[in-house]
């Protein structure tokens, strides 16, 4: 049986990977995608302390995160169609009219 | 004993809300025939209570009446409820009492502003609030109305905000009332937590405050000291006196009510309530009385050289004040209350007519564009030269036996000095010169006012100058409730405060003891005909400068080009007198006002104002709008709490 | 034994339905009724807080859904923020918003059905869910104006930090759960304080999982250092969305704080206390949140803006009662989010009114206003003076009691800059009402306020002067969350 640690280790990477996908990226598509990353990066967590612990809550759990997962996918996606067709761009570096 | 105290001020809210919610649907007669009846009313109320407390025995003169449960959490039980003892019932009188009269005068004054209603509104809200501010029975319900008085300050010294100046004065106002209210907030809290309770029967119960604070400890001293910047702002002291002299801005039955009659006066009512918490903080009565006398004569220095009638008037406001705080720091609470009561007298009389005066000249403030008023307006200069002559302490008026009082106990009590003596001593004096000063310049002399506003000098209504003879009545007859021993009389002002001036170690029967004895007696004369005399020859100084010597000059410009100069030296002596006295009183005065008053203090709080904003400025590059720098600082602000917390956790 | 009790979950379920049904009316009808369906949506409220009324007190779902009095409490803050936010937009709906107008409606139901569940949440899943069914829905209503690009930036600011927020905090949960074994918070607790006793010592992973929970409740809360997005996204979203951000989305926040770091982390009944000691953190972030949100707050030339500062400020304040974890400090904490419903939504209900009216949210445009609608002005003028804290309005008793607090917990030093930046907060709040009463005369429009708009004001005016002048009810009803924790 693989240990715990081992998932625990790819997890903590794929967060790492998402968050810094989060703030290095300027596309907002990437920028989606990186979050849905860290999310899965918990799940996969979540899932590996449900194994260690023999309890099935944790299963529940990330089916809920992936329902989750897709609403704020799918409403992340209508909004950035949205802002694409009023700035004609999906770089977030352009959207500064609201600051200081 | 309980009664329906709160009658008092149900009065003018109920004057308030219907004068405020029918806004602009009244005729002026109906709004001012609500306006002032309801504090009539509450006069009327006032009146009848003080003398169902008179009814009771020395030591049981205390009206309860517990209106509802405010606050009820557990330990936080506070009340709304009332309380009529002898220094509230004074305090309600001369409130209740000064208000109505003003309201009155107002009628006159305001009579053709547009704001009526709103003035009269707010006037209403404001004496409200001020009653109870001195009715509460707890500190919390007394910051309620400190607060109401403040905001009410505030919306009367912006009323005509067409003027910018006017606006930023209410501003001004406000928030350096707030930096006073912290630290009482701040004391309240400190209160709370020492002795479990906000209400005075606990908080101020001379046996809880023992069991809890060590007398001169650190914690009361703080609590006394934060409670004590509280007082001043509101009443105008060092460092937070600036508020003042600008909300002369407001209208002029506004700077005689709430600017120098009552508001004002609420920071020495907080002491002289709080006197047991303030028994035991010797530091901090140290730091009182000098703060008061500092001030005192501070801001009467000030007031020899202003060429304003108003501003004069503000700054003896505040030196006067400066007076009451160092009766309260040398622990004679009730002389400081006392002068509080002749005070409101004789400088609403003092406004009020400084207000006549501005209305007939139509709006002209300047006194070096007035004179000779005296014959054009007698009423207004006879109850105007009564204020002046009580306010300077003329034996037999008001002020004198208030003053003295101070100045007595400053030299005689325990807490007091020969320094406090005589710095009040000097102040007396100078009060005496700018007030006749301002009176010479006003009413005596040529006519300085152009010849449009000559023509249209005329007395003011009997709508005015009635309340200025009833004031003036007042300004003579106030101070005979407080007769020394040593003039024969028994102090009975102060014997009426006994019971609440519970920190007071010493009784009146002690007190009299200690004036009868000889040695003291005579000290008390002597110290009492020299401050008289000091003040008859400061008189002399400003009438001859100010009626003598300005005919003089002109003599003397005359013959500037005859041979008659050196036979006429005498004018040199005027000369020596003009170098050697005046110019550098004027000079030092006009140093302080526009160094001290105008940059540092001033300056120090506008430049708060510009650090704050700064700060303000200088945060205003990360909220850049850029998406990416705001994932970032959140990402970084998670790792970096992380790593404090691993690193002290 | 598992325990289904259905009854409990009555007015969640009666409000989600109730959405769908504003939906499928507006649908049906042609869209052609905005003021019926806003009439309905109030209604719909109004009625879910009945049923509140009538199926409360209780646990249900082993845990996961706990119909206590704080939860109770708070869902009565929701149910009247999203009550004033609906009764406030008829005229964005009639003006701004020419399709979806149902949806609008029903998606405001969905994120106060969501705040429901949260408020209720006795386990990590069921705290999630309710945090994202809240959250969700306010993505989509902050970028409402299709075509106004400021709405649609805020929108995108407001979905990408709470994606990015939502995620830390899954992450948090996760590590939460791997170390105690369980969902139920309750359990959590024991289970943790077992591994702290057993291990002797608080490890790493716990500290982290702590760190990230605090962050993703602390974007809800939009406390410092979590608050960018809040200035930005306020000020671009329809203003009754602002005022439902600030304040029922706020509550929800501080509601899941509540489960999560006193019922969760920290000490249980008399025994050992949790050994980390969050309080402090929390009380460092609250200090930065009052001075950063008030100082910044002083030069803001926009409303919105302004409220959106004051409103990092405000939770700073409530922060100070939240780390007395006492009855008082819960009390207090929920005595706060309570008043400041009333003045929160009222202060941007008459944004929202004024905005209809003159298309300006500048502060400088209020100039005037109390000469051509003084009843509003002087509405707003208590709406600020309650939120600055002067008495005898009930923002004032509401510091009063979260500073007492803090006092009594022994900090001090963070109730002397809270007072310290209270003095400061008055600067802006009054420079509002100076340019209200005290700028020169600038013919402004009079202001038109639709009824529902004017009982929204006329509930918040009241409520301020009401709870100020007798906070007894409500007092009482605050300290009794604080049984929930065994305080």
């Amino acid at each position: 049986m693989i240990p715990i640690g081992h998932f625990l280790i790819l997890s903590a990477m794929l967060f790492a990977v998402g968050a810094a996908g989060v703030i290095i990226s300027r596309n907002l598509l990437i920028m989606l995608m990186s979050i849905e990353l860290m999310l899965n990066a918990a799940n996969l967590a979540i899932i590996a302390f449900s194994r260690m612990n023999n309890i099935v809550d944790g299963h529940v759990f990330v089916f809920i995160v992936f329902a989750v997962a897709a609403a704020e996918a799918a409403v992340g996606l209508a909004i950035i169609i949205m802002i694409f067709r009023n700035r004609e761009s999906i770089n977030a570096d352009n959207f500064s009219l609201l600051k200081r | 004993m309980e009664q329906p105290l709160y009658l008092i001020p149900l009065f003018p809210l109920i004057g308030f809300l219907l004068n405020g919610l029918l806004l602009g649907r009244l005729g002026k007669k109906t709004i001012s025939f609500i306006a002032c009846t309801s504090v009539g009313l509450s006069f009327l109320f006032g009146l009848k209570f003080f003398f169902d407390l008179l009814s009771l025995p020395d030591t049981a003169r205390i009206i309860e009446n517990v209106f509802f449960t405010w606050i009820p959490a557990g330990q936080f039980h506070v009340n709304v409820a009332f309380l009529l003892d002898p220094l509230s019932a004074v305090m309600v009188l001369v409130v209740s009492g000064v208000s109505f009269i003003i309201h009155i005068y107002s009628i006159g004054y305001m009579h053709d502003d547009a704001g009526y209603g709103r003035y009269f509104t707010y006037l209403n809200l404001f004496v409200f609030s001020m009653l109870m501010l001195v009715l509460a029975d707890n500190y919390l319900l007394m910051f309620v109305g400190w607060e109401g008085v403040g905001l009410c300050s505030y919306l009367l010294i912006g009323f005509w905000f067409e003027k910018k100046s006017a606006s930023d004065a209410g501003k001004k106002a406000f928030i350096v009332n707030r930096i006073g209210d912290f630290g009482f907030l701040l004391g309240m809290f400190i209160i709370f937590w020492q002795t479990g309770s906000l209400d005075f029967k606990t908080a101020l119960d001379p046996a809880v405050a023992h069991s809890v604070f060590a007398v001169g400890g650190g914690m009361i001293t703080a609590a006394t000291l934060l409670m004590f910047l509280g007082a001043t702002g509101k009443s105008a002291q060092i460092p937070l006196y600036v508020w003042l002299p600008d909300a002369m801005e407001g209208p002029t039955p506004v700077s005689a009510l709430i600017h120098a009659a009552t508001m004002v006066t609420a920071g020495v009512y907080m002491i002289a309530r709080s006197n047991v918490l303030y028994m035991m903080a010797p530091a901090t009565m140290a730091v009182v009385a000098i703060v008061g006398v500092a001030t005192a004569i501070f801001a009467g220095s000030i007031a020899l050289a202003q060429n304003d009638i108003k501003r004069v008037l503000a700054y003896s406001t505040v030196s006067q004040l400066g007076y009451m705080f160092t009766a309260c720091g040398v622990a004679a609470f009730s002389a400081g209350i006392f002068h509080l009561m002749t005070h409101a007298f004789f400088k609403a009389l003092l406004f009020l007519g400084s207000g006549s005066v501005i209305h007939a000249m139509a709006g002209q403030q300047d006194m070096r564009y007035m004179g000779g008023l005296k014959k054009r307006m007698p009423i207004t200069f006879w109850t105007f030269l009564i204020a002046t002559l009580a306010i300077t302490g003329i034996p037999g008026l008001s002020g004198f036996f208030s003053k003295d009082e101070i100045l007595w106990k400053s030299f005689s009590s325990d807490y007091g000095s020969i320094w406090i003596w005589l710095i009040g001593l000097i102040t007396a004096g100078m009060t005496a010169f700018y007030m006749f000063r301002l009176v010479f310049l006003t009413f005596y002399g040529e006519e300085r006012m152009d010849s449009h506003t000559r023509e249209h000098l005329h007395e003011s209504p009997k709508v005015m100058t009635v309340p200025l003879s009833i004031l003036a009545v007042l300004s003579v007859i106030g101070g005979y409730v407080g007769i020394p021993h040593i003039l024969g009389g028994d102090n009975r002002f102060e014997k009426f405060l006994e019971p609440v001036m519970k920190g007071v170690h010493h009784s009146v029967e002690g007190e009299h003891a200690l004036a009868s004895a000889a040695h003291n007696g005579s000290t008390e004369l002597i110290l009492m005909v020299g401050s008289v005399v000091l003040v008859a020859v400061f008189i002399y100084l400003a009438y001859h400068f100010y009626i003598k010597n300005i005919a003089a000059a002109g003599k003397l410009r005359q013959r500037f080009s005859g041979l008659h100069k050196i036979i006429y030296g005498k004018y040199f002596v005027d000369e020596l007198y003009n170098a050697v006295i005046v110019q550098p009183l004027v000079v030092g005065s006009k140093f302080l006002w526009k160094i001290f008053d105008v940059l540092i203090i001033d300056g120090f709080i506008n430049g708060m104002a510009v650090i704050i904003g700064d700060m303000s400025t200088g945060l205003r590059p990360a909220q850049s709008g850029i998406l990416r720098t705001y994932t970032t600082i959140f990402l970084v602000g998670v790792i970096v709490i992380l790593g404090i917390v691993l690193i002290f956790g | 034994m598992p325990d289904y009790n259905l009854r409990l979950i009555i007015p969640e379920i009666f409000l989600f339905l109730w959405a769908l049904f504003i939906i499928a009316f507006d649908l049906g009808t042609k869209r052609k009724n905005p003021k019926l369906i806003g009439y309905l949506t109030m209604g719909g409220i109004a009625a879910t807080a009945v049923l509140l009324y009538l199926y409360h007190g209780g646990i249900s779902f082993n845990n996961m859904f706990k119909s206590d009095p704080l939860a109770l409490f708070f869902k009565v803050i929701f149910l009247g923020s999203a009550f004033m936010a609906v009764g406030s937009s008829f005229d964005i709906i009639a003006q701004k918003i020419k399709n979806h107008r149902g949806e609008f409606f029903g998606l405001v139901l969905f994120s106060t059905v969501g705040m429901m569940f949260l408020a209720s949440a006795g386990e990590l899943i069921s705290l999630y869910i309710g945090l994202e069914l809240t959250t969700i829905p306010l993505f989509i209503l902050a970028a409402y104006y299709k075509d106004d690009r400021i709405s649609v930036e805020a929108g995108l600011k407001y979905l990408v930090i709470g994606a990015f927020s939502s995620a830390i905090l899954l992450y948090g949960l996760s590590l939460l759960y791997g170390l105690s074994g369980t969902t139920d918070i309750v359990m959590m607790k024991i289970n943790l304080a077992l591994l702290y006793l057993n291990t002797n010592g608080i490890g790493w992973a716990l500290l982290m999982a702590i760190v990230m929970v605090l962050a993703g409740i602390g974007f809800k809360l939009a406390l410092v250092p979590f608050h960018m997005w809040a200035p930005d996204v306020y000020q671009g979203a329809p203003t009754p969305i602002t005022a439902l951000l600030s304040v029922g989305s706020k509550a929800a926040g501080v509601v899941a704080f509540m489960r999560i770091f006193i019922d969760g982390l920290y000490g249980f009944a008399d025994a050992v206390m949790f050994p980390l000691d969050w309080g402090n953190i929390v009380a460092v972030l609250a200090a930065a949140a009052m001075i950063l949100g008030n100082i910044s707050a002083l030069r803001q030339k926009n409303i919105k803006r302004m409220l959106a500062y004051s409103s990092i400020a405000q939770i700073g304040y409530v922060m100070v009662g939240m780390v007395a974890v006492s009855e008082l400090g819960v009390g207090s904490v929920g005595y706060y989010m309570f008043i400041y419903l009333f003045a929160n939504m009222g202060a941007f209900a008459v944004a929202t009114i004024f905005n209809d009216n003159t298309g300006s949210d500048s502060i400088a445009s209020y100039a005037g206003l109390s000469k051509s609608s003084p009843m509003i002005s002087a509405f707003m003028a208590i709406f600020l003076l309650s939120l600055a804290g002067i008495p005898p309005l009930a923002g004032f008793a509401a510091k009063f009691f979260v500073f007492a607090a803090g006092i009594q917990a022994g900090y001090t030093w963070l109730v002397i800059l809270a007072l310290l930046t209270a003095v400061v907060s008055l600067y802006y709040y009054a420079n509002v009402i100076k340019m209200m009463y005290f700028a020169p005369d600038n013919p402004t429009i009079k202001l038109n306020t639709p009824l529902s708009a004017n009982i929204v004001l006329i509930i918040g005016v009241a409520g301020l002067i009401i709870f100020g002048v007798y906070p007894e009810p409500i007092l009482n009803f605050a300290l009794d969350t604080a049984r929930v924790f065994g305080f």
